[in-house]
């Protein structure tokens, strides 16, 4: 993957050995600073009447807690916390890696399978705390018993696949708009060479010019909206996703009971 | 100006062998690099047209549904994004397939 990646701005060098910190590591600590000095300066000096940073921290909150209200029911706010760090963190992540020569954490697959193991073992946690050990795991084995060598595997293979679908559409989203990207910037390097090449006659500057005008036209005037726009959707798809997963490990029991009654 | 030409056509052959310097056929050096980048840009064309098909279908369900009920046009979104993001991932799967052919290279020939 390196031969179409630019180097980013900085990197930090490694204390224990040669080389250099991974980049996604790095910018995962810079997406941690940005958090928290948001967090910091917007619950410094708290007021009854919220103004700046605290205002706009508490609406995109309590957006959060109108999407957990909407899908999981009021009885899913105490998992605030960890649905909206994980919604801010990837979009924080994503849009970070739309300014040049910045890395995205999130476009490399050991941050996303992180975020989506975390989702993993904390909606197992959650249903199992909810419900019960063996009350949650009977719901693997379906409605009825006569089905359930059937159900077993089936549910555990959609279980196991849920994270790994997590991952890899985070991954793959992010990391191919970026090679998208970099291909449209390398046919823009391409095209001022031949404008280069040809330059000395007026050929080479109509080519160079307008073709190079278009390039930049199309990737702000497009690529850059649909990038901003994926890196949102993107975030908003794992928060809702986590939420229908937990939704799905803890309404289980009420629809189990209803039916048996 | 012939030079000029020469030089233009220089830059636009140079490149791709240049990009396959440090990409994949140089790497493998075998018949298998080669093979991996077909095999990367049909599985991906193959991918993408399928899952337009499919996204087609869900958003024109969608936008049908919509009309019919504005009141409920929310929910309804929020579940179209949901089954979209689904479908997209599938093509996501062959894009990463399609990634690690290219650059990890697991088999070398």
């Amino acid at each position: 993957m390196e031969a179409i990646e630019h180097p980013p701005i900085f990197r930090l060098p490694a204390i224990f050995s040669d080389g250099y910190i991974p980049d996604h590591v790095t910018y995962t600590w810079l997406v941690m600073i940005i958090l928290t000095g948001i967090a910091f300066v917007a619950s410094r000096r708290m007021e009854l009447v919220p103004r700046g940073a605290q205002n706009f921290l508490e609406v995109v909150l309590e957006q959060f807690q109108a999407l957990i209200d909407d899908v999981i029911g009021p009885e899913g706010r105490p998992y605030l916390p960890l649905i909206a760090t994980l919604g801010l963190f990837i979009l924080t992540g994503n849009l970070l890696s739309l300014i040049p020569g910045f890395a995205g954490p999130t476009a490399n697959l050991n941050t996303t399978a992180a975020c989506a193991l975390i989702v993993f073992v904390s909606y197992h946690a959650i249903g199992i705390r909810k419900q019960g050990l063996v009350n949650y795991f009977k719901h693997f084995m379906g409605p009825v018993p006569l089905l359930a060598p059937l159900m077993v595997p089936i549910e555990l293979i959609s279980h196991l696949a849920r994270p790994l679908s997590l991952s890899l559409r985070l991954f793959g989203n992010m990391t191919g708009g970026h090679i998208l990207l970099a291909i449209i910037f390398f046919l823009m390097g391409l095209d001022g060479l031949i404008g280069w090449a040809l330059s000395g006659s007026k050929a080479g500057a109509l080519v160079g010019g307008i073709g190079g005008l278009i390039m930049v036209v199309f990737t702000v005037g497009f690529l850059y909206p649909l990038k901003i726009l994926v890196s949102v959707l993107q975030a908003f798809i794992f928060v809702m996703l986590t939420m229908l997963y937990i939704a799905g490990a803890t309404e289980e029991a009420e629809h189990h009971h209803a039916e048996h009654h | 100006m012939s030079r000029s030409l020469m030089l233009a056509l220089g830059a636009v052959f140079a490149f791709p062998g240049l990009s396959a310097a440090q990409g994949p056929a140089a790497a493998t050096g075998g018949w298998v690099g080669p093979f991996a980048v077909i095999a990367a840009g049909i599985g991906m064309a193959l991918a993408a047209g399928l899952c337009g098909l499919g996204q087609g279908r869900a958003v024109a369900a969608a936008v049908d549904a919509m009309a019919r009920q504005p009141a409920a046009a929310a929910r309804i979104q929020t579940a179209m994004i949901i089954g979209l993001a689904l479908i997209e991932s599938l093509a996501i799967y062959v894009l990463v397939v399609a990634m690690i052919l290219l650059f990890v290279q697991p088999i070398k020939g």
